[in-house]
């Protein structure tokens, strides 16, 4: 059993590097939420993982609250990359530079 | 259980019906003007909130403060300090956006996502299970995101919009991966229980406990705008629309305070750890890295971000004395309500120049005084406070927190090291305040005097009395705030 729950939890961390990777190296505003997206469901796949092995199921309930606060975030975020995309026919974060900084 | 009629759900239930109902009239009346209207309407719910709040506190039907509940929320004082603090918060953002929405479109939707926003703030300080941290913590930050970009027809707000979201959505990821960890090792999501669990920790599992603390840490550090994550900070107050820079700086800013003192603090001290040691580093660096970033802005704004990134250093010396120095952390707490007047007061008289005169560049403001005498004045007296003169109300609560560094010497070596370097930033931002100060009175020609929005009147006049009337007589505040103050010591367990 322990066995197993290592593998889920090692996936877990490689997701999680890939995340912070994705975040730090690429500039395109939808890569950099897909990023975002990798480590939250790192963080469901660790929760549902650890709700397995133990013996009450408050893991589980933690990742459907993540799940869907998660999907909520990304509403906003694409809604917000639209309107960028609408002024400046691009989405590169590198291209925003109307505040110095 | 939860009675029904404690704070948090009483405020719940306010907001929240407020909040939903703004954009249903919205959509039944078919119109987009009448900004005063649905201001009208959420003003009276956070009026009705914070009066409720009160007289909690005057039947004494709040608990003491307590940390930890078998609940996921608990009605304590501290939760109840926290909300007076943000309430204020919310109706200052509320009053001043008044004149500042009549240029804009669709104000139900503005005045809706406030409440919405404050209601996960208020909820923030209340919970006390890592779920409902997470759910609350959630709330308050997703309305955020569409109230800085709100002004769809202006780059600024639309980049600034798309900065605050990459950083804060990757804040919420790395708290929600922290809570995992968290949940993994301790096998609950109970603050109570975690802290537990973290005290009688297997040693193998120590590693994983310090990586969870850390991007608590981190997490909250994103909100609150600690030196190593500040980048975005900056960018989108300057960016905002002025008021919902108000609802960032003195509101979400507070409530990474308020989480981080529910779970890193003591979870740090019962995992029996040097941790005060990181904390102090994170209080100066911040402290100074946010002065010296300060004086060489040109934009208004921009300045009062970066004096809000010092001032995060400020109350983080009451957190890094906690453990040793009761009164390091009721000063932190004291200067938190202290700093949500002041900069709530400081960005409102901003929103309150633009909106008359379309400039924040400093070199533009120059004969401010004679042009608008009300909001200078204001903007004069909260920036006398951030600084800490006496007998201002931002003296006793620098006071407090520069003693409770010395107090906990005996402890730590470096304590007083923290009091110098606030007492030496504090001499510092009076230079950049002071440079604005004079750009406002002793330059320009005699520029005529122009009408100045009657909201920000109000909101200036409300904070100079808070000031001035606080800062000559601190008594009741300071009782208050040793009320709300949870004990943080070794010697305390759930």
């Amino acid at each position: 059993m322990a066995n197993e729950l290592t593998e889920f939890v090692l996936v877990s961390v490689a997701l999680l590097g890939i995340g912070i990777y994705g975040l730090s190296v690429k500039r395109n505003a939808i890569r950099m939420l897909f990023a975002i997206e990798i480590v939250i469901n790192a963080a469901n796949l660790n929760m549902v993982a650890f709700g397995r092995f133990l013996p009450h199921s408050g893991g589980q309930t933690l990742a459907l609250f993540s799940i869907a606060i998660a999907a909520a975030e990304v509403a906003v975020g694409l809604s917000l990359i639209i309107v960028a995309y609408r002024m400046y026919h691009n989405i590169d974060i590198a291209d925003f530079r109307s505040l110095k900084g | 259980m939860i009675e029904i009629s404690s704070t948090p759900l009483v405020i719940i239930a306010i907001l929240g019906v407020a909040g939903v109902i703004l954009p249903v009239i919205n959509v039944i009346r078919k119109e987009r003007g009448s900004n005063s209207f649905y201001a009208v309407i959420a003003f009276a719910a956070l009026i009705i909130s914070i009066a409720y709040v009160g007289y909690q506190f005057l039947n004494d039907n709040v608990l003491p403060a307590a940390l930890f509940s078998e609940d996921v929320i608990v009605d304590d004082a501290f939760g109840g300090f926290f909300a007076i603090a943000m309430l204020i918060v919310a109706i200052f953002t509320t009053v001043g956006s008044f004149n500042y929405m009549r240029k804009q479109n669709y104000p139900a939707i503005y005045y809706s996502l406030i409440l919405l926003s404050t209601i996960g703030m208020v909820l923030v300080a209340y919970s006390t299970d890592l779920i409902m941290l997470f759910v609350a913590w959630e709330l308050m930050s997703i309305p955020t995101y569409a109230l800085v970009g709100f002004i769809k027809r202006n780059p600024q707000s639309n980049e600034a919009a798309l900065k605050y979201f990459m950083f804060g959505a990757l804040s919420s990821a790395i708290i929600v991966y922290g809570i995992s960890i968290t949940y993994g090792i301790t096998g609950s999501t109970n603050i109570g229980e975690v802290i537990q669990g973290y005290s009688n920790l297997d040693p193998g599992l120590l590693p994983l406990a310090l990586l969870s603390v850390g991007m608590f840490i981190a997490g909250f550090g994103f909100k609150m705008g600690l030196v190593p994550f500040h980048q975005w900070l900056p960018d989108t107050y300057e960016g905002a629309p002025p008021t919902i820079t108000t609802l960032l700086a003195a509101g979400t800013k507070k409530a990474g305070f308020a989480a981080t003192i529910r779970i890193v603090v003591l979870g740090m001290v019962v995992l029996n750890l040097d941790w005060t040691l990181a904390l102090g580093i994170l209080a100066i660096m911040t402290m100074t890295i946010g002065n010296i970033a300060a004086i060489m802005q040109k934009n208004l704004s921009r300045m009062l971000a970066y004096s809000s990134i010092a001032h995060a250093g400020y109350i983080l010396i009451g957190l890094a004395v906690s453990p040793y120095s009761s009164l390091g952390l009721q000063g932190s707490l004291y200067q938190i309500l202290n700093h949500a007047v002041m900069k709530g007061m400081a960005f409102i008289a901003v929103a309150g120049i633009v909106t008359t005169l379309a400039v924040t560049n400093l070199d533009k403001l120059k004969g401010l005084g004679r042009k608008m005498p009300i909001t200078s004045l204001g903007l004069v007296i909260s920036l006398l406070a951030l600084a800490g003169v006496p007998p201002l109300a931002g003296f006793w609560s620098k006071l407090m927190l520069f003693g409770g560094a010395l107090d906990a010497t005996s402890a730590l070596w470096w304590a007083p090291w923290l009091a110098i370097a606030g007492v030496l930033n504090s001499a510092l931002s009076l230079a950049y305040y002071g440079w604005i100060m004079r750009r406002m009175y002793f330059e320009g020609e005699t520029e005529k005097r122009v009408s100045e929005p009657k909201s920000v009147i109000a909101v200036v006049v409300f904070s100079i009395i808070f000031l001035v009337g606080f800062g000559v007589y601190p008594d009741p505040i300071i009782k208050f705030v040793e009320f709300a103050t949870p004990v943080v010591g070794l010697g305390l367990m759930p």
